[in-house]
């Protein structure tokens, strides 16, 4: 059984109200999902706010879950971080990411070394795959993902044509698609 | 059908990372409702390919308290409500939706449906509001719950040496060197080695300080400043007063502000003395 298909099975688990279906889905997906969250929200506090939002929203909407539309674990990332940049738009966060970033070290937080050495090692063979964007394509992505800008946004910021912006959006996402092999999407 | 052009590919790209405008998103949108399988076969792709970048976040290790956080709440709320936790349907995914809605193509029955979704969406979104105060709230009273617990149980510890069976009480006695108002007693429990020091009249003249001592087979060890309250009343806890087997008195001395210089000697004159089982 590949781990999609463990996590499916956590799925219907929830469904049927079973709470130890997601320290399951916790354990395999967390560390991901914390990472991501913590890249988008500098705050510690509030990243740990919402990691407990995208569970309970997992709780609750385990049905909204359509496995013909991807992964469990790419639902997870979505929920995640759609919930992170609403969490970073709002000004209350924004002021206080300003008074945490001005008070506080940055990149304090160490390597997980509790990952299971196989997901680490997934994750090393696709992050070095990403590192062979173009810097154009990755900032389009960093900006897109991680920054929550939009496509005239994100023009504006890198002193570019909208429709360049917009093609690079696209050759950067085909390309990711092209690196990674299936087996490794998540 | 309206007729699948390039640009329509550009727009998938921006629409699976959530980063089109309400235009582009509605143009996009409205495409993909008349069932293009070209773009739907390419904002698939462009989906994975998005969700793959969150693996460029840098490697974080999420605290272990966080763990037991999220499930408690998890469980919280499954407790409270088992029925609703995981209904299908809508979900709320938050306002920034680079979610790929569900598309509906049937005219005035999807806008019924829809309009009965938004209502249900709607009233979840506030009983999910609710839910989720609730269980904050109840979140911050098992935390402090956990918080006086654990009080609770360090006084039980201390309260227990009183009342331990091997304890024993020593009343130390001033010396020729201590005023005779001067009062202490000392219970010790040899098992746990802890032991609870209650002064009375014990106000340090201007820059002294007193300093309790246990007395041991290898000479004085200091067991830290006795601070008193503005009644001249103070107890000190000792976590560790020393072994059974060496201790043989507890002492007081008057030291200069700040204690003596070393914690195996009293610089100043002891005031205070008290043999165990003497």
């Amino acid at each position: 059984m590949t781990g999609h298909d463990l996590d499916r099975a956590c799925i219907e688990r929830l469904l049927a109200g079973d709470t130890s279906a997601m320290e399951e889905l916790y354990d395999r997906h967390n560390d991901l999902l914390y990472s991501l969250v913590r890249r988008i929200v500098m705050i510690a506090s509030e990243a740990e706010d919402v990691i407990q939002e995208t569970w309970l929203h997992a709780w609750r909407s385990a049905g909204s879950y359509d496995a013909s539309r991807g992964s469990v674990g790419a639902w997870l990332v979505t929920v995640a971080r759609s919930r992170a940049i609403d969490r970073v738009r709002s000004e209350g966060t924004r002021r206080r990411t300003r008074e945490a970033v001005e008070a506080e070290p940055q990149g304090t937080v160490a390597p997980d070394p509790l990952a299971t050495a196989a997901e680490t090692q997934r994750r090393e063979r696709v992050r070095a795959a990403l590192g062979q964007l173009s810097p154009q394509h990755q900032e389009v992505l960093d900006l897109a993902y991680f920054g929550g800008l939009s496509q005239a946004e994100i023009a504006a910021r890198m002193s570019a044509p909208l429709g360049t912006v917009k093609s690079w959006t696209r050759q950067a996402l085909a390309r990711l698609s092209e690196l990674v092999p299936r087996e490794e999407w998540l | 059908m309206s007729q699948h052009r390039e640009e329509h590919l550009d727009l998938c790209a921006g629409y699976a990372l959530g980063s089109l405008d309400d235009a582009d998103r509605q143009a996009l949108e409205a495409h993909l409702d008349e069932g293009c399988p070209i773009c739907a076969a390419e904002l698939e792709r462009f989906e994975a390919g998005a969700a793959l970048w969150s693996a460029s976040a840098p490697p974080m290790r999420a605290p272990q308290a966080l763990r037991r956080r999220v499930l408690d709440a998890v469980r919280a709320e499954a407790a409270e409500n088992p029925a609703r936790g995981t209904a299908r349907g809508a979900a709320d995914v938050g306002t920034f939706r680079p979610e790929r809605p569900a598309r509906a193509r049937w005219g005035w029955v999807t806008w019924g449906l829809a309009a009965a979704a938004c209502l249900i969406a709607v009233v979840g979104v506030l009983e999910r509001q609710e839910a989720t105060r609730r269980g904050r709230e109840l979140t911050a009273a098992r935390e402090e719950l956990a918080r006086l617990q654990a009080r609770l149980d360090e006084e039980r510890r201390w309260a227990d040496v009183l009342t331990a069976p091997r304890a024993v009480t020593v009343q130390l006695a001033a010396t020729p060197d201590g005023s005779p108002n001067l009062g202490a007693r000392a219970t010790y429990d040899p098992e746990t080695r802890r032991a609870l020091v209650v002064f009375s009249n014990f106000t340090a003249p201007t820059g002294n300080d007193y300093q309790l001592w246990a007395i041991l087979k290898t000479g004085p060890s200091s067991l830290g400043l006795v601070r008193a309250d503005s009644t001249g009343h103070a107890v000190v806890r000792l976590a560790d007063a020393g072994d059974p087997a060496s201790l043989a008195a507890f002492a007081v001395s008057l030291e200069k502000e700040g204690g003596a210089p070393t914690t195996t000697a009293p610089a100043g004159p002891v005031v205070m003395v008290g043999k165990i089982g003497g």
